[in-house]
């Protein structure tokens, strides 16, 4: 996708209702629940919907090793067989570290034979505060390497200022970097301050060329939440009703149980509907949540909860 | 001081938290509450099984299923204080008609229509789930009118109706589900309504069909619908929404105010002084700001005009069902034939008077009608005799045209009366009290003609202006307040003046009882029409010599006249917002 021109006029009136907002979220939690074996399905979904990320300090090839392998066998194999999905194939969407494991990545999915796609962070992730220079060289090399995702962090200093030709400028330059890469951009919301500069943030980062857009990092205080969502799936809404257009929406940090797994899926549904529900369209950002999903599947099917060493680890 | 027994009478689709908002504060005051309701729903008999079941106190909580029509029947038992009724307007109607005369008080909750008011400054998207709120899902009484400003016309009518597909219908106990039904009568209505705004050149969406025998029906959104349609004036039935555009914020307040139906209404922008401002202006007992339908106990809810007054919910809600300690007993004063269609239709003539003795008295007064003496429209004037049987003077002869020219007086001025800061409007009250105490002579020996003794006259007079100072004092003390509640949100309370007041005054205490009416309706800001005293209106009419001078034109009118002919024309004017009436039983 390449982009669309840069058109100011489509945020410049833009108002977002806080209270509002805060309300529908609490209502979409609360009225749209699902259970049994509807309930098994859409956690399923859910699996496949998962960018199995690792991002930390001590991150190495053998821990990369595992997760890829978790990646390609999320859930135990015989409770697959029990639901009589083993043969699905289901994997999760994606696996997603830092620039400098990418090859160890690449690797262990190669020797896993399992061809889903690594994605990146990059751009001085998660802080965003280093040299455009450095930061474009940063999607370079991590493209290079093998990563056919990248996710980009905004300039937040940019947005708080109001500058948003120049926002425009930035992700346009990422859009250039990543080449035949998928662009992702983290909007970094827990930092934007109101919800009115989210909707403009993510207006700016569909026109300048993003495939989707991502609400955090992960390392923020205040990560994916539910009015922050609904804003950003209005702003999707909206650009598709404008150019035609379908950007992808991934919610990142905070997301560990399953219930909230169910409450996310809902969410777009309610919002966009089911032609967002597809890996190309949605994806959740999450490590220790694809444990939770496991296990409530093993209750599904065995009808006992299962201890954590029950289930193999990611 | 608790009321006592309370009626109540539901409508046949209320909801069970409206039913709990009537009876938790009349129970929680010391009342005891007999409830009517319709047969169709178990729930309130559920209810009044659990009281039951409280053991010391058996009767708290009593439920008759039954129809309608036993509402009258419930009201006009003897022991009843009180009825609230919440419901349909005319079967209100039939209730207030024949609960006349007794000694029962009357609240009414009528009509469950509500105004959504967007305009281009707004969220539109968070505007689009408050119609949501409103009107489709299992908290909003009744259908909903749109009224939405026309360059966001389109935008918004293409976010409502991809909204309105999203909606689902089911069983109110499945979690999963935004609206339920309620009942064959009310899908009915809305068919009916729905056809005729079709017949009536109007738009219809509806998000899915509507199967021809299913209780639910589905949300539905008509629009270009003609506003002098008669659909257009009649109240919107739930689950529709009528949509229609505006183009200035004057011209949604006029659109807005143009109803007899005053009861809820939200207003959407995110400019703070448009959205205060129009939430001013409009004519509804409660007004949101960018939200609909919430509601917290401690706050009161009410309507106004033809909604009904009753409040519920915060200290308003509770003093529905309290009565001031010291009122006397009233005593029923039915009068058993009553004819309304007669009643002070027509003037009874009266003779001239006997020959003239004395000097001859001052030309006959006119009405004080817009700030100046007038010729009533009949021209002709009756006498008013003294204490001794001769002639006091003349007064004009007041009928229903005069009523009319006296009613549009008192709204011209009034605007500008409401406008005033509370000082200024106590500053004219100060000034009427000097101006009486000045002529303290002149009226008090006008009272003795009339058989007061000059002492009691006196009395009298300095009595009224200290009346007039007392109530230019509280016209300072009142205001609006402010009032924090578990609502994300403050609360703004505000005292408004009704608008214009008619009064009619008793025979007794002449100027003190006109002065004592007059000053409280004009310290909060009304403005008034006034019929004084029968026998003696010539204080009154000396009083307004001197508000004349004093009061802006049109503050304060009187019209003198037959008693219940002027009466019943100001009962019949459907501009006069209340009407203070001493007088005889009829």
């Amino acid at each position: 996708y390449e982009g669309h021109n840069k058109d100011l006029s489509w945020i410049s009136k833009i108002q977002v209702n806080h209270p509002a907002v805060l309300r529908r979220a609490e209502q979409i939690q609360a009225r749209r629940t699902v259970k049994k074996e509807w309930q098994a399905a859409w956690l399923l979904k859910a699996v496949t919907f998962i960018d199995l990320t690792t991002l930390s300090g001590d991150d190495t090839s053998s821990n990369i090793q595992r997760l890829c392998y978790k990646a390609k066998y999320p859930i135990r194999e015989d409770l697959l067989k029990a639901l009589n999905m083993h043969d699905k194939g289901i994997t999760t969407a994606a696996v997603c570290v830092y620039p400098a494991r990418v090859c160890d990545a690449v690797r262990a999915l190669k020797a896993a034979g399992c061809n889903i796609p690594v994605a990146s962070v990059a751009t001085g992730f998660p802080a965003g505060q280093t040299h455009l220079k450095t930061r474009l060289e940063e999607i370079r090399l991590a493209v290079e390497d093998g990563a056919t995702e990248i996710d980009v962090v905004i300039n937040r200093s940019l947005v708080l200022t109001g500058q948003w030709e120049a926002l425009y400028d930035e992700i346009r330059q990422f859009r250039k970097a990543c080449g035949e890469a998928h662009l992702k951009t983290i909007l970094a919301t827990g930092e934007l301050g109101s919800l009115t500069n989210v909707y403009k943030a993510s207006m700016i980062a569909m026109m300048a060329g993003s495939d989707f857009i991502k609400t955090s990092t992960g390392k923020e205080t205040v990560n994916a939440t539910f009015p922050v969502a609904i804003v950003m799936l209005r702003a999707i809404r909206d650009f598709f009703w404008k150019t035609g257009n379908k950007i992808g929406f991934k919610p990142a940090g905070g997301i560990r149980s399953a219930k909230d797994s169910l409450a996310w899926l809902s969410l777009v549904k309610e919002e966009l509907g089911d032609e967002w529900l597809k890996p190309e369209l949605f994806r959740i950002g999450a490590s220790t949540l694809l444990s939770d999903i496991e296990r409530q599947i093993y209750h599904h099917v065995t009808g006992r909860y299962a201890a954590y060493h029950d289930l193999p680890m990611s | 001081m608790r009321t006592g027994v309370i009626g109540l009478i539901l409508p046949p689709t209320f909801s069970f938290l409206e039913m709990m908002w009537r009876i938790c504060p009349a129970l929680a005051m010391g009342c005891t509450v007999v409830a009517l309701v319709p047969p169709t729903s178990p729930t309130p008999l559920l209810l009044a099984q659990l009281a039951g079941e409280l053991g010391s106190f058996p009767g708290i909580l009593n439920v008759i299923s039954g129809p309608a029509s036993l509402g009258p029947i419930l009201a006009s038992q003897p022991a009843i204080q009180k009825v609230a009724f919440c419901g349909a307007l005319e079967e209100g109607r039939v209730l207030r008609r024949s609960l006349a005369g007794k000694c029962v008080e009357l609240g009414l909750a009528l009509g469950m229509e509500s105004l959504l008011l967007l305009t281009d400054t707004a969220d539109v998207d968070s505007a689009v789930e408050g119609v949501v709120d409103a009107a489709w899902s299992d908290r909003g009484p009744g259908g909903l009118r749109l009224l939405i400003q026309e360059s966001v016309w389109d935008e918004f009518m293409r976010r409502l109706q991809e909204r309105m597909g999203r909606l689902r219908s089911g069983q109110g106990l499945d979690g999963a589900v935004d609206m339920g039904t309620r009942g064959a009568a009310a899908c009915d209505l809305a068919q009916r309504f729905v056809h005729e705004a079709q017949s009536q050149g109007a738009q219809v969406f509806q998000a899915g069909d509507v199967p021809p025998k299913s209780p639910f029906y589905p949300p539905t959104l008509v629009s270009n619908l003609p506003p002098a349609s008669p659909c257009a004036q009649a109240e919107v039935p739930w689950p529709v929404v009528v949509a229609s555009p505006f183009r200035t914020a004057k011209e949604a307040l006029a659109v807005a105010n143009g109803t007899p139906r005053g009861g809820s209404a939200s207003v959407w922008s995110e400019r703070l002084g448009q959205a205060l401002e129009l939430g001013y202006g409009l004519q509804m007992g409660t007004v949101w700001i960018n939200a609909h339908n919430l509601r917290d106990p401690s706050v009161p809810t009410g309507g106004c005009k033809e909604s009904g007054c009753s409040w519920h919910g915060g200290p308003d809600g509770l003093y529905e069902y309290l009565r001031p300690s010291r009122t006397p007993i009233q005593v029923s004063c039915l009068s058993k034939n009553m004819n309304y269609d007669t009643f002070g239709l027509a003037v009874p003539s009266t003779l001239p008077a006997g020959p003239e003795i004395g000097p001859s008295p001052a030309p006959p007064y006119g009405l004080f009608v817009g700030g100046r003496f007038q010729a009533p429209g009949a021209r002709s004037s009756r006498p008013i005799q003294d204490s001794s049987g001769n002639l006091h003077g003349y007064v004009a002869e007041g009928g229903a045209k005069d009523i009319r020219g006296a009613v549009e007086a008192a709204h011209q001025a009034a605007p500008g009366w409401a406008g005033q800061s509370p000082g200024a409007r106590a500053g004219l009250l100060w000034a009427l009290a000097a101006a009486l105490e000045r002529r303290k002579s002149t009226l008090a020996s006008r009272l003795e003609r009339q058989g007061v003794e000059l002492k009691a006259a006196e009395a009298e007079v300095e009595l009224s202006a200290r009346r007039l100072r007392a109530w230019g004092a509280r016209a300072q003390a009142q205001g609006h307040t402010l009032q924090v509640s578990g609502l994300r949100g403050p609360v703004l309370r505000l005292r408004e003046p009704l608008g214009v007041l008619a009064v009619v005054c008793p025979d007794e205490w002449p100027l003190l009882a006109f002065v004592s009416l007059l000053a409280p309706a004009l310290a909060c800001g009304n403005t008034v029409v006034m019929v004084p005293s029968a026998a003696c209106p010539l204080l009154a009419l000396e009083v307004c010599q001197d508000m004349a001078t004093l009061f802006p034109a049109g503050l304060a009118n009187v019209v003198t006249g037959d008693r219940d002919h002027l009466t019943r024309c100001l009962a019949l004017h459907q501009d006069v917002q209340a009407l203070w009436y001493f007088g005889s039983a009829q």
